[in-house]
């Protein structure tokens, strides 16, 4: 792989300090591709070339639902030029080998703070420096809702950021606050009427010139255009009262509504699903229902799924919408993906739940024909991870915003020692496998076959649950390993009764 | 080899330390630190009107020239230059862009002058204070009855700050942009003259040919002057960054206006500019920092970001660690922790003489012991980065100023 020269850079800085060494082992190792022998010069000239990135042998999650195998993806200049089979690589691309891994659209969090240093106009004040973001990055997270800026996590630039500075159009209707309900309604019934009378002018001037154009006095331009389908309302709303009454009024003007919250939303699924609703759930909220109600209510890990096979687009964004390391660890942006786990493990398909953090997440931010998945055309906003993207063991090995590499894992500090990539310096020389703990256990036999069996009993319970075999620190390069996992569960379990016995 | 032309030559031993009388006297010294970051070991220095005549190895000495014998372990080294002080000067500033004000004009002689020199420190550029763009720095003598005697030159730089803010960049660039506005004003302006000349000429073609007007500009705004004077090269701009991204706002507000800029990174809390090192690297240009460890934000991992600043290409400026006395009292002690830190001694030497001089556009004149320089100059005991080891003496224009070496 060739990273050009501020990549370079930026991966060796970390670095120093910890293994002189690795500086310039980590990109000549990562340089398997033919195409490239001599990476560091190629380096050196690449700055005045299109930039060209193309992603070698990975296994390509279009987001869509279509999954390539052993695919190459070709980026030219921050867009997605071709991905398939049997695409041309020229020789002047930068080629990173990606075989083994996985390639996903990256990810997007309708909410957050805290990433881009600050708020307000980003192009004058973000720190694309900044430790959150290189760790919203970590978590496969490239573009970002900061406010109601949508704005890609492009680390190192301060210009191109924004997508789309308003993201919402924030709309309050709730039962405790009758009064905002009504003005909502009359301004929407305002508008309704302002449109009825427009179209039926439009229809007049043809016939009749002197027809007059109605007027907008005391029209709510906010409620024209989410009338008229230009921008769609967000609502927050938790509770089955207060969903109930957003669908109805949705269905009565005819609009489809963003709920955010959407807690008691699998208590009047079919509803929103009439209404086309589209909800952002935090699938592992959690809250007692009210007792002195009858009905259903409270949160529920089944929500996502309910809503999701009533008809509503489900986005998931987690429990917390910033990088917090202590505290609340686990419900934070590091974790979208995690969350969007959750929603799986409560039975929304998988596919839905890699849809509910890319595309239908850029759906809902209205930029949806740029980012969200992997299609030609679109930006080349791409993360690489070593095993299933929604697995809690899963990390994201690079993250690519206009195709340019602004996250390698083992150039940052955060997780580079985790696992490392088998080509990286911070390898240990015998491989081991996620999850597992103890190389000195292994010796007595022979260390490679040894390894893949050391598997803790997590990785059972997971293997299972997901009907995937993500096997995510997998070495590509390495044709033993495959074959490796299937016979050891018997053979070895005797010996490794005291790993197991600790769980 | 002839120490000077008018003195005929003479391999004679120096006389016992004689004091120095009138303005021709000679420095021998074991090892002379040049500020280059060389050495030069038996020197001999001939000083006349407080400025270097000559220098060498071994010169042989006419008889008759006061000679100051130096001891063994004695090291001189050029003195040190502070571009980047406000110590001897009050008060605040504004938040705006004000590029017209001069520091020079809140200078005054004081005793805090003394500070520097006891310290080392023989020549000091002194900016104006205040946020946004506060204004111009002198570069100053720190010794003098009157602000006019201690001004070395006026205007050295421009300070310029910028955050992470679209005010910041808007003063850079608004300033720039006045400058275009100008520019397209005194073009209106001839424009109509040149038209009324050609009417006037047409008018009285043959009565009057008296009155050769000549056209002139209307004067620029002394805000936007000193922005003609960035893009002359007449003036150089110090901006003042706070981390990483305020130097890629830096690059950005600049877009493609081309002039002299230079850095000030401050060191004395975490920063996170080693992400920017290499490009800023690759521009070459200086760098003030001050001789300090830091961490990488957020973490224990030690940096030493001037070692590898110096290193990446760019030319190190070191400042005393806090604009205090105590900063200056400890100022080469420090510069030896870094070292001892992996910093290069030549790159330091430099760092402190050398580089901040020539920052200041200086460098002819001082910051480096040779033919033609000013006598400025520093006698220590022995290493001048031991902390052990004594300022013995401070040279000021071939004058003694501080120290126990008086004549």
């Amino acid at each position: 792989m060739h990273l050009r020269p501020n990549q370079q850079r930026r991966a060796s800085r970390p670095m120093r300090l910890l293994v002189a060494a690795s500086l310039f082992l980590t990109p000549a190792a990562l340089a398997s591709a033919p195409l490239d022998d001599e990476p560091a010069k190629e380096a050196e000239s690449e700055e005045d070339k299109e930039e060209v990135l193309a992603l070698k042998g990975g296994e390509i999650h279009t987001g869509l639902g279509g999954v390539l195998r052993d695919a190459t993806i070709l980026v030219r200049d921050g867009k997605i030029e071709a991905f398939g089979y049997d695409v041309d690589v020229p020789e002047d691309a930068e080629v990173v080998d990606v075989s083994g891994m996985r390639v996903y659209p990256g990810l997007i969090a309708v909410g957050s703070f805290g990433l881009f240093g600050s708020s307000g106009n980003l192009d004058d004040s973000v720190d694309p420096y900044n430790q959150n973001m290189t760790l919203a990055l970590a978590a496969g997270i490239t573009t970002a809702v900061d406010g109601n800026t949508v704005a890609k996590l492009k680390r190192g630039h301060v210009q191109g950021l924004v997508v789309n500075t308003s993201a919402f159009e924030s709309l309050s209707y709730s039962n405790g606050n009758p009064q905002g309900q009504l003005k909502v309604e009359e301004d929407l019934k305002g508008a309704a009427d302002y449109i009825r009378a427009f179209r039926a002018w439009e229809d007049e001037k043809k016939s009749n010139k002197e027809a007059k154009e109605p007027s907008k006095k005391g029209v709510d331009q906010k409620s024209v255009k989410i009338l008229r389908g230009e921008v769609r309302p967000r609502f927050n709303a938790d509770s089955r009262t207060d969903l109930l009454e957003i669908a109805h009024l949705a269905q009565r003007f005819g609009f489809r509504p963003i709920i955010s919250g959407c807690r008691e939303g699998w208590t009047v699924a079919d509803e929103l699903g009439r209404a086309g609703a589209t909800a952002i759930v935090t699938p592992r909220s959690r809250r007692p229902k009210d007792e002195s109600l009858l009905r259903d209510g409270g949160s529920s890990i089944e929500n996502a799924a309910t809503l999701y096979s009533h008809g509503v687009n489900v986005v998931v964004v987690p429990g917390s919408r910033g990088i917090s390391l202590g505290g609340i660890v686990g419900t934070d942006l590091l974790h979208l993906p995690v969350e969007a786990g959750f929603a799986i493990r409560g039975g929304l398909p998988e596919l839905a739940g890699l849809r509910s953090i890319t595309i239908e997440a850029a759906r809902v931010l209205g930029v949806d024909y740029r980012i969200g998945s992997i299609e030609v055309g679109k930006d080349a906003d791409l993360i690489v991870t070593d095993g299933d993207l929604l697995h809690y063991q899963t990390f994201v090995q690079w993250a690519i915003v206009d195709g340019e590499i602004v996250y390698d894992k083992q150039a940052e500090m955060f997780f580079a020692h985790i696992r490392p990539r088998p080509e990286s310096s911070l390898a240990p020389a015998e491989r081991m496998d996620a999850g597992e703990e103890a190389p000195a256990e292994a010796p007595e036999e022979e260390p490679v076959e040894e390894n893949p069996e050391d598997e803790t009993p997590e990785e059972e319970t997971t293997g299972g649950g997901d009907g995937e075999e993500p096997q995510p620190s997998e070495d590509p390069e390495e044709p033993e390993d495959p074959e490796e996992p299937e016979d050891p569960e018997e053979s070895e379990d005797p010996d490794e009764s005291s790993t197991t016995a600790g769980n | 080899m002839i120490l000077s032309p008018l003195l005929l030559l003479g391999p004679i031993a120096a006389a016992p330390a004689a004091p120095v009388q009138g303005d021709l006297f000679v420095i021998k010294a074991p090892r002379v630190e040049l500020g280059d970051g060389e050495v030069m070991e038996h020197a001999v220095i001939l000083v006349e009107d407080g400025e270097i005549v000559t220098m060498g190895q071994d010169l042989p000495v006419e008889r008759g020239i006061p000679v100051v014998e130096l001891e063994e372990g004695q090291v001189v080294m050029p003195g040190l230059v502070n571009p980047y002080s406000r110590y001897g000067m009050l008060g605040g500033g504004y938040n705006d862009s004000r590029p017209q004000v001069m520091a020079s004009a809140e200078l005054y002689p004081s005793a805090a002058y003394k500070a520097f020199l006891e310290n080392g420190v023989t020549t000091v550029g002194q900016y104006p204070a205040g946020q946004g763009i506060p204004g111009q720095a002198v570069a100053v003598r720190p010794k003098g009855d009157s602000s006019e005697e201690m001004i070395v030159e006026d205007g050295v730089y421009l300070k310029v700050v910028m955050r992470n803010s679209s005010s910041a960049k808007r003063n850079l660039r608004d300033g720039f942009k006045k400058a275009d506005d100008h520019l397209e004003k005194v073009e209106k302006e001839r424009e109509k003259f040149d038209k009324a000349q050609a009417k006037a000429k047409s008018d009285k073609k043959k009565s009057s040919s008296k009155s050769k007007a000549t056209f002139t500009p209307p004067p620029a705004d002394p805000r936007v002057q000193p922005f003609f004077d960035l893009r002359e090269g007449k003036l150089r701009a110090l901006v003042s960054i706070r981390n990483a991204a305020s130097y890629a706002h830096l690059v950005d507000a600049i877009g493609d206006e081309e002039f002299e800029w230079h850095l000030r990174i401050p060191l004395t809390r975490d920063i996170d500019v080693f992400h920017v090192a290499d490009e800023v690297g690759e521009r070459g240009c200086f760098v003030l920092m001050e001789p300090l460890i830091t961490l990488v934000p957020g973490t224990l991992r030690q940096r030493n970001l001037p070692a590898e600043f110096e290193r990446a290409g760019a030319k190190l400026v070191l400042l005393p660690r806090t604009d205090s006395k105590a900063g200056f009292e400890s100022f080469l002690e420090d510069v030896g922790v870094m070292i001892g830190a992996g910093l290069d001694r030549k790159a330091a030497v430099r760092a402190i003489t050398h580089n901040p001089a020539t920052f200041m556009g200086l460098g002819d004149r001082l910051g480096t012991l040779s033919e033609g320089k000013r006598a400025n100059l520093l006698i220590f005991s022995g290493d001048p980065f031991q902390p052990d080891t004594k300022l013995d003496a401070v040279m000021l224009d071939g004058k003694f100023v501080s120290g126990d070496m008086d004549q």
